[in-house]
């Protein structure tokens, strides 16, 4: 279980976000006020914090580089009714860790928390394991149950972001952003495709899929 | 931004007024020559005919004159007439009733003139004693009372001369008004021009869709200002409009964003209240669906808005278009393979190109995406990019149904669908296209729709 702070002035909003963390299982605090809010953040001791960028008593990118600079590093989401892509650099310059626009949905939000609460873990490693399935960051080859497996750059690229974040629900959104690198909408069902693809690959000659939907929000690599 | 042939050039519709000016300017010209020349033939007729007249008169007087006095005196006369006339132009002779030389300084008869005491015509003129022969005369011959004859002649040289010297003043004045005056026509005529080019360069920007630029006015405050001005506040007007009715439609995507979010939401926990198996799950999935693509909509309408409004040049550096094209092409081919559709990726080396980079990645992605919806299951489609005239040319071509020229202009406003695609009633929400325009529109490139024969469409970014 984990401690989150929900710093947000929109009352309905944040009971909203608050909602949906508390039903994935985590504490969550709510402040309405930027002064009130940093006070709270750099009293320490919470996984994560969801920041609004407009906040009374004190602007949400000010806050965030405040708490930056009194050394406390805990995640924050900023979340923003300012979609523009020089926003979310500004965001994302200013200390935050993720950035999301306004309006989203809630499931997208705690699907980008659950992110942050397990960054950090596992990073070092230079093998990737999700079940049978082995990925080798410096040979850059993948293995399922001994076989090798024949992937593309991207598709490389893509399984290593699942497998990273095994057992996660990743939307096709945080996936677009974190595998492209693009922040806008790619239309269509791009993304699907992609997974289509390296699911035929991954999963496909008999072994047990590990790469799962989750309905109506996105994907999820777990063991089976 | 323009959709090619759509809008007519400016160099062709300036080229088209500098020749009717010049045609203009010819005309008056030729005109006014031809006036002269009748003018010329005018004066000159009168005057030869007035000269003629005093001439003959002339003539008339001396014979009446000589044929009274006594003839004794004649031959004396005679002879005192020519050394009187210091010009050399009259002529006389003295016959006796068989034509044989008597007196004066002409020795004989000129053959063909009549002895009736009229004046008439002498082309050849006639031979003096002195040798010397004038070129065309007019004389007069009369029998006296002894039966001898009188000869009078008078050189026309001088009526001639006469002539020259009008037609001569008339040339000398007709190319001292006609240069001047096409001269200055020409100059005149370029001033209104030159200003009539400035206010076409001036509302380049409004054709390509910036409201916001205006007419140049001058201090003149003439009736090219007057109609400047006049537009001008047509322009405001017009900007006004459009401005409010893009904000109310704004507005209401915003405002209908949250509630559509909220609804989607519950739409999730519903879902997942319902568990596996549950067979209302795909109901309330395709509910969900058809909340991402409402959801959709809203969010490229917004956005568009957004390019529109930013102007922005923050998010501008050098970018690597070749590289760009490719991750497109990687981002989109497995979604041609579902379709069956042969997509090709052509790219020379490029130079480096100052834009913004993900922007220019979601425009060339739109418009792949778009070639990917309209070609048929088996077609082709071909995305290009290569240096053209020093400027990079970014090209997606499909080979689906085409989009007829009168509609391609239309293609780029928010929510138009071709009418002639039935194939796009399942293709995304209409705001692809207008949201590349946008994008091209920020970065200062054409974006234009053309033909990519013998069927299809071609899509191309001039950066």
């Amino acid at each position: 279980m984990a401690r989150i702070l929900t710093i947000e002035d929109d009352a309905v909003t944040a009971r909203e976000i608050a909602a949906e963390l508390q039903a994935a299982g985590n504490e969550v605090d709510c402040v309405g006020d930027g002064r009130a809010g940093f006070e709270r953040a750099l009293a320490g001791g919470y996984d994560a914090i969801t920041l609004d960028r407009m906040l009374p008593g004190m602007d949400g990118l000010e806050l965030v580089s405040e708490l930056r600079r009194a050394g406390v590093d805990t995640p924050v989401l900023m979340i923003s009714a300012l979609s523009d892509v020089d926003a979310r650099v500004r965001g994302l310059r200013a200390g935050g860790d993720d950035y999301l626009t306004k309006p989203f949905a809630p499931e997208e939000m705690a699907a980008r928390i659950e992110v942050l609460l397990r960054r950090g873990a596992g990073v070092r490693e230079t093998t990737l394991r999700v079940g049978d399935l082995e990925l080798d960051l410096i040979a850059r080859t993948a293995r399922r149950g001994g076989t090798a497996l024949d992937l593309l750059p991207l598709e490389f690229r893509l399984l290593e972001y699942l497998m990273r974040h095994a057992g996660q629900v990743l939307t096709r959104t945080m996936i677009f952003e974190a595998v492209w690198g693009y922040h806008f909408d790619p239309g269509t069902n791009v993304i699907d495709v992609h997974i289509g693809r390296l699911r035929r690959k991954v999963d496909g000659n008999g072994f047990a899929s590990l790469i799962h939907t989750v309905r109506g929000c996105g994907y999820a690599m777990r063991a089976p | 931004m323009n959709a090619g042939a759509a809008s007519p050039r400016q160099d062709e519709l300036s080229g088209r007024w500098r020749s009717s000016t010049k045609r203009l300017l010819l005309v008056y010209g030729a005109f006014f020559v031809a006036w002269t020349v009748v003018l010329i033939g005018a004066i000159r007729w009168q005057t030869a005919n007035y000269l003629d007249g005093i001439v003959d008169s002339i003539l008339e007087q001396r014979l009446r004159y000589l044929s009274s006095v006594d003839r004794a005196h004649l031959p004396a006369l005679l002879a005192a007439t020519t050394q009187l006339d210091l010009r050399g132009l009259m002529a006389s002779g003295l016959f006796d009733a068989q034509g044989r030389y008597l007196a004066g300084d002409i020795d004989h008869l000129p053959s063909g003139l009549a002895i009736d005491g009229r004046v008439h015509p002498l082309p050849d003129g006639v031979q003096r004693i002195s040798g010397e022969r004038a070129g065309r005369m007019h004389a007069v011959a009369l029998r006296l009372e002894d039966g001898s004859v009188m000869l009078l002649a008078r050189d026309y040289r001088v009526v001639d001369q006469v002539g020259a010297i009008i037609r001569s003043g008339l040339l000398w004045a007709l190319s001292l008004t006609l240069v001047p005056g096409l001269l200055g026509g020409y100059l005149l005529s370029r001033g209104p021009l030159r200003r009539v080019r400035a206010i076409e360069t001036a509302i380049q920007p409004v054709m390509r869709g910036d409201l916001g630029a205006r007419l140049p006015v001058s201090e003149r405050r003439d009736e090219l200002d007057m109609l400047a001005a006049i537009v001008n506040r047509m322009l405001e007007q017009i900007e006004r409009l459009l401005g409010e009715v893009k904000g109310v439609s704004d507005s209401i995507a915003h405002d209908l964003r949250t509630p559509l979010t909220r609804l989607r939401t519950q739409l999730h926990r519903v879902q997942q209240l319902g568990g596996d198996g549950d067979p209302r799950n795909d109901l309330v999935e395709r509910c969900i669906v058809e909340a991402d693509a409402l959801l959709d909509r809203f969010r490229a309408l917004l956005r568009i808005s957004e390019l529109e409004d930013i102007g922005r040049r923050a998010g501008f550096g050098v970018v690597d278009v070749g590289e760009t094209v490719r991750r497109v092409h990687e981002l989109y081919a497995p979604l041609a393979e579902e379709k069956d559709i042969a997509f090709a990726l052509e790219a020379d080396s490029l130079p480096p190109l100052r834009a913004d980079g993900h922007l220019l990645f979601e425009a060339i992605g739109n418009l792949v995406d778009n070639a990917i919806k309209f070609a048929p299951r088996g077609g082709r489609v071909v995305l290009r990019a290569a240096t053209e005239g020093g400027r990079v040319a970014i090209e997606v071509s499909d080979d689906g149904l085409g989009i007829p020229p009168e509609e391609r202009e239309a293609v780029l406003r928010r929510f138009y669908r071709s009418a002639a695609s039935g194939a796009a009633e399942a293709a995304g929400h209409g705001l692809g296209l207008p949201l590349v325009a946008a994008i091209a529109r920020l970065h200062g490139y054409a974006f234009s729709i053309g033909d990519n024969p013998p069927r299809g469409t071609r899509m191309r970014l001039s950066c």
